[in-house]
This record gives structure tokens, C-alpha cells and sequence, in this order.
């Protein structure tokens, strides 16, 4: 198991909301290299992104990218003339790191979506309230009675001989059927659901929240380490310069700079470090035994 | 002490004019184990949901109910959520939310436990339960068996006092049934949980309750210990039903004789409650004749259905449910397969109706392949299945207009269910949702219908009322493939039967042979006389066999 | 934990988020950051303005009935969710809002997108989703008596949405991608995803025409029966 998903889910989330807001708000070159490079490093060594998705977001990448300068002309240096239109050096380069911003952030969205899964999306939102906790549970319970229950019901319809796929129309009004009878039978069988959460003191005062999970030192650790880099990263976007339009003018290796830039690095790669770690412990552990 | 007092309590609900209960009185001391019986509409539910405040319907209510000298109505919420427990049939929809481990800790987060305390409590009772190993599961995947046992739990984290169970096993099959109504004994003696459960299951609870109450039309009819209460009943009364197999073996061979009188009013005790007294009363007869003979009939030649090596699984790379599965059925038989919950009898009902595709093997109906009956001709005129879920099957606002065109087929019913046709099919009660569905089903005119599970959830009158239309079915030349985990009523109509284990068939067999060849799959009169008789796998087969050997010493 | 007790302040708040507190901050994020970082600004309101929202809903005493109920036609839009193409999510938001209230609206309408992209990816969108659908639900739930009414103005709020949520989505996505706004990127936008808005407006009339006669029967039904 690897240890960075074993972390409380709110270290995980504020691991991403780091990385992910640098990735995102910050239009600094040298930052969105080190963001695309990171994030692909991190999809293949998690194994969260497979050969499909590193196509698919090459074609993204390469879409975005020429997007921008096709639309927008500021910028004084012409490169060449499209259409009677002026393609402008300064709208490519921007375009190029636009287009590392949003694959990047695509890489790591995925990587979020795969590591936050229901429970602990629902553990977040139930330390703000506990009823909306409830909610969430009760609703993702009820998403997968529904999946259950359409199946059944198609079946039974189907062998009733009720149910004709013959053409589209016949086709549709099966389905708005067994819609109907989905609805029908959640909703009044949602009583027995109701009573039986007020027999078990629902609404008899104020809730609290149950999770399985804790916040460990090493959790608080973690949290502590992503803010002081993310930290270091934002002063150093703050001391360097970046600006596109009408020249290209940048100066981004300034000492903080290169200091921001290496916070950010060690951020990006910060999972692969614990799960690494965590390996090389086992390994140690096991040959000694 | 006393837990629970009820006085004279009546209650009519606001649309009839009926009284649902009418003067029960009752006490219910701490630590009591007590099972209460009685029909369908008898007034079970409306009395254990009387007794927990948040439960009570509206309606006009008299006379009055004491928890630990208090009247209910003045328990807050709070309380009672703390000190009285619920647990009701349907497994599914009384669970609330969507991980095992949450389930548990609901009760405690309503209370507004802290962390630590529902971390401990939900930490004891999975293991208490045995429950430990799925506390990360979803529970919409767990198996019926698993739901059932989770509501309870649950409802033991607030360690309540007096725990009320309304059918809780009511939709699983023998054994998870025997294992869940063990479980509940077992927390009555270690925790001192006052239980107070409503079952049909008679050959269990008999033998460990501390009081049966029967209730008939409202009223209490019998209150007192298992064996006076076997003892009260008369022979020919319906209640009779609700007796345990050996008191019923007991009652029937007695009937005719005089020495019933003197046996049931003098030595209550000597009447047999549970398998091992049966086992004993019998012993007292002869058994020179062993069987009866009654025409065994041959099945017929002509081929309904017929599986080979059916093999099939849910997705690519889960685990096979139906392994290399072969059957066959012949035309105008009553077919019963039996198995455990989650087996895989639905599994195979669907591939049987063409719902779902095997990976390999074939399946002939009337000796054409599935893949033969083109444009849904399967479903027409030939083969109908009443699913499991009767819920799944209307579509409708009214009884009435979900019977549209299926009026001959009402007509001929043993039941009348003209009088439901302005009711919404939710209102109406489990056993008529189930005539309803089966007429829906039977409105194709199928040649075979397969009824998955269509005893679930009904009392015995109901069950005589649907054994009597499959019987009618059958005399019909429709054949009929019963799927049930309910042996009792297996026996009652089916010509053979099947065991379906491992998703294939174990064992396959005339009723008469196949109840006397199990040890367990059986019913309770096949366990009493197996080492004296064969093939008694009834009350009343046993019955005359004892008859035949001379009777009552 | 922020609570709000007064209940005359949870009401005054439930108007005065969407119509006073959203526009202000804007207007004063256009000011100070001088057209810079939109994307950040309204990344933070739509967050404060749903974080606010469940706070009010934490306080309030629901009964575990309509509890139920809006579980149940969350889950509904959810699973409707993986239906390709057509989506009937606003048809669910605004039949819960008509018929269990505002605030169950907003809640079927944000709760359902937080869900349904657990399974089809989160991301810097998943607010502003939550925003567009909870606010689609909140102003139907506010229209309900008129919406009631006449079947037609509850078709005509189903186009209108539709129309409404796809256009300002397009706000959003060029924000994100061009740090500001740039209306030519925005026309081209809207112009590529007419066809989505088309199907989009067109689905929310079906699907409103469907589960109006359907749902609505039922959640009437399900209402007189259980007493909600
Ligand atoms: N909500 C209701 N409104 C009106 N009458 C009702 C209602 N619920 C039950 N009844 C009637 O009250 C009587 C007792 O019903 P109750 O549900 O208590 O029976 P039961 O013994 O639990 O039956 P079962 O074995 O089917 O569960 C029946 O005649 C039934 O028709
Ligand atoms: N749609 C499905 N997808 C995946 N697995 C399923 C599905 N339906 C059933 N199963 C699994 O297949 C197995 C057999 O299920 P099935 O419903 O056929 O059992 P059963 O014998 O009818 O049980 P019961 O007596 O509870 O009705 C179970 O382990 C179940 O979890
Ligand atoms: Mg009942
Ligand atoms: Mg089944």
C-alpha cells in the first residue's frame, strides 16, 4: 500500500490545492516546466495514468498550444502572417505555457480524483458539517441501489415481455418505464429508510461526526512541509518577473527565483519521496528478519 | 421488574373503522425472550410499533404503555433511541448510509457521541458480530444475510434494553435465518437484552423463547410458555399452524385418538417442541411400515428445459457464478431448486429467461435454443418470470390499472384482489403484491414460468393460498420452476427438487428422496422421523405413517 | 465550526448570498486586481458561497423524511449523470426545489456534481459546477409558486438555464485559460459548444416533460402519504 494515500485525506487534499494552485495561477515559465515535468513523472510512477490518457493529453497540450496565438495577436515581435493576421512570438510563448498549465493540471486532477475517493471526499466535507455528511453518505448509497436497481428492473420488465428494444421509440419508452419504476420504488420504500433513522435518534439533538479517519503526527508534519515549500515557491514568484505582453520580459533566475523554483520541484515529487521511503523501510525491515 | 406494561390497549387507524388492536394487556419483564405470533393482519407490527414513540402511527389510541414505569409518550427521543432497539423485515432499506463501518457508528453520531467513545463501541460490536473483516465494505454490496446482521449491530451500539424485531429474517434462506435468530438468543443471555420478536419461524423459536404470544384479529389469544401454549391450542383451530413441526406431528397423530385429551392436559411437558423431543415421540411408535405407498409418479418424458454446462459470471475477471451448470425439466412438472442467499438461483433464473448471456453451454427451451425465440417470441406465450423483487414489476398509480387485461386470470384466482384495484400497489400488503405481480406474470400465458422466491415474507395461510394456484398451474400443463431458499413449501409442491450450490447443481432428486437423502437442506418433519421412515418429509405424511403402524400406544 | 443561530439571519442570508455578497465581491475583485487572476477570485466566492450555504443547512432541523427524499433525487440527478449525452441533472434540481423547497434544490443540484465527479473527475471546475447547478436549484425553488403553475414557465426556466449555466461555464473556461477575459476567446467558445447548449437547453425540456408528470405525481404522493 503506499503510504502518501494512507495520510488523512485533508494532508492529501492540501497537498494538491498546493501544487495545484502554483500549477494553475502562476504564468511563470520556469514553474510550469518543473509543474508539466513533475506531474508526468508522478502519473507513471502511480501508475494513475495510463498510455491512453499520456496520449490524450499530448493532444491537448498540442490544441492548446496553438490555440492562443491563432486568437490573440498582442505582442510586438511577428513571427509570420496567417490569414492577413500577425502571429506574434510573445502570444506563442504564452500559448506554450498555457498549454504546460492545463496538462499539468489535468495530470495531477486525475491523480486527485484516483486518491480522493467517496469516503474520503465525504470525510472533508463532513468535518464542516456533520448533516451534510450524513447527506453525502446516504446519497452515494443510494446512487449504487440505483445502478442495482435499474438492472433489475429492466430484467423483469424484459421478462414480462413488456419490454421491446425492437426500435428507438419502443426503446426509450422501455427506459422512461424503468424510470419511472426506479423512482417509484426508491422513493416509497424510502419511509422504511426514514423510520428507521429516527428510530436510531436522528434528529434527537445535535450530530456529530464519525470518521475512521485520524490526524497523525506525521500527517501535521506533512501538511507543515507542503505550506513552507508552496511558501517558498510563491516568494519566488513574487521576486521574479513575468510578463508577456507586449515583449516577452522575464527574469526568472534571480535567487529566489531558482530557490522558488526548487521548492517547487521538491513539492511536485514530495508522494513519490514518503512512498519511496516507505519501500526502502520494508526492504530494510524484511532482510534484517 | 417489569419493562414493558401494556393496559388495555386499542388502536384504529384514521381511514378504518376496524380496531387494529383491541384491549391488550401484557407484561414484559427485564431479560424476557419473547416471541410474538399470529396472520398477516393480525396486528403484530401495529403493537411493536406502539411501543417505541417515534414508531407510532397516527390513529385513535386508548389505554396505555409503560417502559420501566413510565409512559412512552414521555420518553424523549433521545431516550428512546438510547433504550429501545428496531430491527424490521426488509434488510435493504433500513440501512442509511453507504460504508459498514459508518452504519455502525450512526446511531452513536445521532446521540452526539464523541470520537473516541464510537471508535470503541463500533470497534466491540463488530467483533461481537463477527463483522470486522467488512467494516470498509459498501453496503449495497453486501449479501441479505450480511445486511440483516448489520442492522442489528447496529442497533446494539447504543446497547439498548429492550430490543424489538419485526420479521427480521423474513428474506433469508434457512440457515442465515437459524444463525441470525442464534445471534439474537445469544445477546438476550450475555447482554440481558429484553428481546421481543415477531417470526413465523416456530421450529427455532419454541424451542428459546420464554413466553409465545399469539395475536388473532387484535387480540391476544395465547400468553404463556412455549409448551402450555402447544398445549392450549386446539387441533382443529388455525393457530395450529404456528406450531413447531414435532407439536404438530404430536397434535395429528393424536387427533383421532382418546388419548390426546389425557396426554395434553396432564403432561404439557411431554409434548415435543423441537427436533430431538420429535425424534423421541416417534420412538414410542412402531415402524414395521416404513414408507407410504402412494403412486410415485413418473415424471413426463417431454423436455421443458434443458441447461448444459452452463458456465457464467457478472464481469470478465470475477469469479464464475454458474460453474458448468446442467438441468433439465420436464414438461408440466413443479420443479422447486433450493439453495442458500446468494448461491446463484436468481443468476440462473435470468440466464434461464435469456436476461443474461453464459460465456458458454446452452440452454433449450421446449427444445429450441434461446437464440431461436427471435423479437421477445421467448416472452410471449412461452416462458414468464416473477422476479424476486415484486417491486420491480409495477408501473402504475392504481391495482386496477396494473391488472388491466388480465381480468380472466383474476377471475380464476382463489384470492380476490378486485377489492385492492383503487389502492396503490405500495399499499397493499407483501402476500397480495405477490398475487398481483404473479398475475402480471401469468397474463403472457407462458408455458413456463419461473417464480423466483415467491414465498418470502408470507404466512401460512398465504403460503396454502399460492401452493393451491401452482398446483392449479400444473394441472394446467404450465411448468413451474420454483426458486426458494424455503424448503417447507418446497416440499409442499414440488414433484423435484434441486440443491444449487456453488453455482451447480448438488443434488437433484424426487421431493420424497431428495428431503429424506439431506441432512440439513430439509424440513423439520424429514430431520424427526429420517432414522424411523423414509420419505415423511411432512406433518401429515408422518402423521400417517405413524397412523399405519398402529397409532397412539 | 462556523454556525449560524439566528434564524431571521440564515433567512436574510440565503438572499442576500446569491444577490448581494457574490456580485460585491466581484465588482471589487475587478477593481483591486484590476482584471488579474479572475480565476482565483471566483474560485474563492463560489467556495465561501457554498461553505456559507452549508452552514446555514448544518443548523437547521431536517427531518430525516425530506432527509430522505433529497438523498434520494441527488442520487437520482447522479445517476442520471451517466446517461450519454442527455443530462437530466437540471430537470432534478429544479423538480426537488419546486417541490421539497429552495434550499433542498441548491443542495440536489451541488451535492450531485460534488458526487457524480467523484467518478468523472474533480477539479478546479467542481465549484464552479456546484455553484451553476445549486444556484440553477435555489431560483427555482424561489419561482416554485409560479413554476407550479404553469407547466410552460417551467419548460421556459429549463431552456433559460440551460442556456445560462453553458454561457457562464464559458466565462470560467476562458478565465482559467487566458488569465483574463478575452472576448474573442469567449465567442469562439461559446460558438464551438452551441451544439452542447442546443442538446443541453433541448434535454431540460424532455427531461422536464418526463419527470414533471412522473416525479411530480410521486413526490405528491410520497408528501400527502408520509406527511412531509
Ligand atoms: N397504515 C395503515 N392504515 C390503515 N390500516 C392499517 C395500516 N397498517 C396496518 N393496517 C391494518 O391494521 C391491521 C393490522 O396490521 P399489522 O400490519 O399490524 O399486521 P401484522 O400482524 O403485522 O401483519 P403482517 O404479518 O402482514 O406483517 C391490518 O388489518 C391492516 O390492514
Ligand atoms: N448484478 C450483479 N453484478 C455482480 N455480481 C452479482 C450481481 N447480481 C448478483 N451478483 C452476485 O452473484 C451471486 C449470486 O447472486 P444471486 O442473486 O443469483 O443469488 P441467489 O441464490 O438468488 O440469492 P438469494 O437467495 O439471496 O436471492 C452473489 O454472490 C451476488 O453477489
Ligand atoms: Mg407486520
Ligand atoms: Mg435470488
Amino acid at each position: 500500500m503506499k503510504r502518501f494515500e494512507q495520510l488523512n485525506p485533508l494532508a492529501v487534499a492540501i497537498y494538491y490545492l498546493c501544487v495545484l494552485i502554483i500549477t494553475m495561477f502562476s504564468m511563470n515559465p520556469l514553474l510550469l516546466g518543473i509543474a508539466l515535468v513533475t506531474s508526468v513523472i508522478s502519473g507513471i510512477l502511480t501508475g494513475t495514468a495510463k498510455l491512453r490518457t499520456h496520449l490524450i493529453f499530448a493532444l491537448v497540450f498540442l490544441v492548446a498550444a496553438v490555440l492562443n496565438p491563432l486568437f490573440v495577436h498582442k505582442g510586438v515581435t511577428v513571427l509570420f502572417y496567417l490569414n492577413d493576421r500577425p502571429i506574434t512570438l510573445e502570444a506563442t510563448a504564452y500559448g506554450l505555457c498555457a498549454a504546460a498549465m492545463l496538462v499539468a493540471a489535468l495530470y495531477r486532477l486525475r491523480e486527485l480524483s484516483k486518491t480522493l475517493t467517496s469516503d474520503k471526499v465525504l470525510y472533508l466535507f463532513g468535518r464542516i458539517s456533520p448533516k451534510l455528511a450524513l447527506l453525502l453518505s446516504m446519497t452515494i448509497r443510494y446512487v449504487s441501489l440505483l445502478h442495482i436497481r435499474w438492472r433489475k428492473i429492466s430484467d423483469s420488465q424484459r421478462a414480462l415481455g413488456l419490454y421491446d428494444d425492437g426500435n428507438l421509440i419502443d426503446a426509450v419508452r422501455g427506459r422512461a418505464r424503468v424510470l419511472s419504476i426506479l423512482i417509484t420504488w426508491t422513493l416509497e420504500n424510502g419511509i422504511i429508510t426514514a423510520e428507521s433513522m429516527e428510530s436510531r435518534g436522528y434528529g434527537s439533538g445535535r450530530r456529530t461526526s464519525y470518521a475512521v479517519y485520524r490526524v497523525h503526527t506525521a500527517d501535521i508534519i506533512f501538511i507543515i512541509v507542503c505550506l513552507l515549500l508552496t511558501a517558498a515557491t510563491a516568494v519566488g514568484v513574487w521576486q521574479s518577473q513575468t510578463a508577456y505582453y507586449p515583449a516577452l520580459d522575464m527574469d526568472l533566475l534571480t535567487p529566489w527565483g531558482s530557490a522558488g523554483a526548487a521548492a517547487f520541484a521538491l513539492l511536485g515529487v514530495l508522494p513519490l519521496i514518503i512512498n519511496a521511503k516507505e519501500a526502502i523501510r520494508w526492504r530494510l525491515l524484511l532482510s534484517k528478519t | 421488574m417489569a419493562l414493558i406494561t401494556v393496559k388495555d390497549l386499542s388502536f384504529t387507524y384514521p381511514n378504518s373503522d376496524k380496531k387494529a388492536l383491541s384491549d391488550i394487556s401484557l407484561t414484559i419483564e427485564k431479560g424476557e425472550f419473547i416471541t410474538l405470533m399470529g396472520a398477516t393482519g393480525s396486528g403484530k407490527s401495529t403493537l411493536l410499533r406502539l411501543l417505541k414513540p417515534e414508531l407510532r402511527q397516527n390513529g385513535d389510541i386508548s389505554g396505555e404503555v409503560l417502559f420501566n414505569d413510565r409512559q412512552t409518550e414521555t420518553l424523549s427521543p433521545r431516550e428512546s433511541a438510547e433504550k429501545i432497539g428496531y430491527v424490521a423485515q426488509n434488510p435493504e432499506e433500513q440501512i442509511v448510509t453507504d460504508k459498514v463501518w459508518h452504519e455502525l457508528a450512526f446511531t452513536l453520531e445521532n446521540l452526539g457521541a464523541r470520537r473516541s467513545d464510537i471508535a470503541r463501541r463500533v470497534a466491540e460490536t463488530a467483533a461481537y458480530f463477527g463483522i470486522s473483516d467488512r467494516m470498509e465494505r459498501d453496503t449495497a454490496t453486501l449479501s441479505g444475510g450480511e445486511k440483516q446482521l448489520l442492522n442489528l449491530a447496529a442497533v446494539m451500539t447504543a446497547d439498548p434494553e429492550l430490543l424489538l424485531l419485526d420479521e427480521p429474517t423474513a428474506q433469508l434462506d434457512p440457515i442465515a435465518a437459524a444463525r441470525f435468530i442464534e445471534t439474537v438468543y445469544r445477546l438476550n443471555r450475555e447482554t440481558g437484552v429484553t428481546v421481543l420478536i415477531c417470526e413465523h419461524r416456530a421450529e427455532e423459536l419454541f424451542a428459546i423463547s420464554d413466553r409465545v404470544v399469539i395475536l388473532d384479529d387484535g387480540q391476544i389469544k395465547y400468553d404463556a410458555a412455549p409448551r402450555q401454549v402447544a398445549a392450549q391450542i386446539d387441533i382443529n383451530s388455525p393457530h395450529e399452524a404456528f406450531l413447531p413441526t414435532a407439536a404438530r406431528i404430536a397434535h395429528l397423530v393424536y387427533q383421532s385418538s382418546d388419548a390426546f385429551g389425557s396426554l395434553y392436559q396432564k403432561a404439557p411437558n411431554d409434548i415435543p417442541l423441537n427436533i430431538r423431543e420429535g425424534q423421541r415421540f416417534i420412538g414410542q411408535f412402531a415402524n414395521t411400515v416404513r414408507v407410504l405407498d402412494d403412486e410415485s409418479s413418473a415424471h413426463p418424458d417431454a423436455v421443458a428445459l434443458s441447461l448444459k454446462n452452463i458456465h457464467f459470471r457478472y464481469e470478465r475477471n470475477s469469479p464464475d457464478i454458474l460453474r458448468d451448470l446442467s438441468l433439465t425439466v420436464y414438461g408440466g412438472e413443479v420443479f422447486a431448486l433450493l439453495g442458500a442467499n446468494g448461491a446463484g438461483k436468481s443468476t440462473a433464473a435470468a440466464v434461464i429467461a435469456g436476461l443474461r448471456k453464459p460465456y458458454s453451454g446452452t440452454v433449450k427451451l421446449f427444445d429450441k435454443p434461446l437464440k431461436d425465440y427471435k423479437n421477445g417470441s421467448l416472452y410471449q406465450n412461452n416462458l414468464s418470470l416473477l422476479p424476486q423483487d415484486t417491486e420491480s414489476v409495477f408501473i402504475r398509480e392504481t391495482v386496477g390499472e396494473e391488472l388491466k387485461g388480465c381480468e380472466t386470470i383474476v377471475e380464476s384466482f382463489p384470492y380476490d384482489l378486485r377489492p385492492l384495484y383503487s389502492r396503490h400497489p405500495y399499499d397493499i400488503s407483501g402476500g397480495e403484491r405477490q398475487l398481483a405481480a404473479l398475475c402480471k406474470a401469468l397474463s403472457t400465458g407462458p408455458r413456463l414460468l419461473i417464480m423466483d422466491e415467491p414465498s418470502k415474507g408470507l404466512d401460512n395461510h398465504a403460503k396454502t393460498l399460492l401452493r393451491d394456484i401452482i398446483l392449479r398451474l400444473k394441472s394446467d400443463g404450465v411448468t413451474v420452476l420454483l426458486i426458494t431458499h424455503d424448503t417447507e413449501f418446497a416440499a409442499l409442491c414440488a414433484d423435484r427438487c434441486a440443491l444449487f450450490a456453488q453455482g451447480n447443481i448438488a443434488a437433484v432428486d424426487t421431493t420424497e428422496n431428495f428431503m429424506s437423502g439431506n441432512r440439513f437442506y430439509t424440513t423439520a418433519a424429514s430431520r424427526i422421523t429420517r432414522q424411523r421412515y423414509d420419505g415423511a418429509y411432512t406433518a401429515d405424511r408422518a402423521a400417517r405413517l405413524i397412523r399405519l403402524n398402529g397409532g397412539a400406544p | 465550526m462556523i454556525v449560524i443561530q439566528n434564524k431571521n439571519l440564515r433567512t436574510m442570508m440565503k438572499y442576500v448570498i446569491p444577490f448581494v455578497l457574490i456580485p460585491v465581491l466581484v465588482a471589487i475583485s475587478a477593481i483591486v486586481f484590476a482584471g488579474q487572476r479572475y480565476i482565483i477570485i471566483s474560485l474563492g466566492i463560489a467556495v465561501l458561497a457554498i461553505l456559507l450555504f452549508i452552514t446555514g443547512f448544518e443548523r437547521k432541523n431536517i427531518g430525516s423524511r425530506r432527509m430522505v427524499i433529497t438523498a434520494i433525487m441527488t442520487a437520482l440527478a447522479v445517476f442520471g449523470r451517466f446517461i450519454p449525452l442527455f443530462k437530466p441533472i437540471t430537470a432534478i434540481c429544479v423538480m426537488t426545489a419546486v417541490y421539497l423547497g429552495a434550499e433542498a434544490g441548491f443542495l440536489c443540484g451541488s451535492m450531485s456534481v460534488l458526487i457524480s465527479n467523484i467518478y468523472f473527475g474533480q477539479g478546479p471546475w467542481t465549484p464552479f459546477q456546484m455553484l451553476g447547478f445549486g444556484l440553477i436549484g435555489l431560483f427555482a425553488g424561489y419561482l416554485s409558486k409560479v413554476l407550479m403553475r404553469s407547466r410552460w414557465l417551467m419548460l421556459l426556466y429549463g431552456v433559460i438555464a440551460g442556456v445560462a449555466y453553458s454561457f457562464i461555464m464559458d466565462i470560467w473556461t476562458v478565465l482559467w485559460y487566458a488569465g483574463g477575459f478575452d472576448l474573442k476567446l469567449y465567442t469562439a467558445a461559446i460558438v464551438s459548444a452551441i451544439p452542447f447548449t442546443l442538446l443541453y437547453a433541448v434535454s431540460n425540456v424532455v427531461f422536464l416533460l418526463i419527470l414533471q408528470k412522473t416525479v411530480g405525481n410521486k413526490l405528491n404522493r410520497i408528501k400527502i402519504k408520509y406527511g412531509v
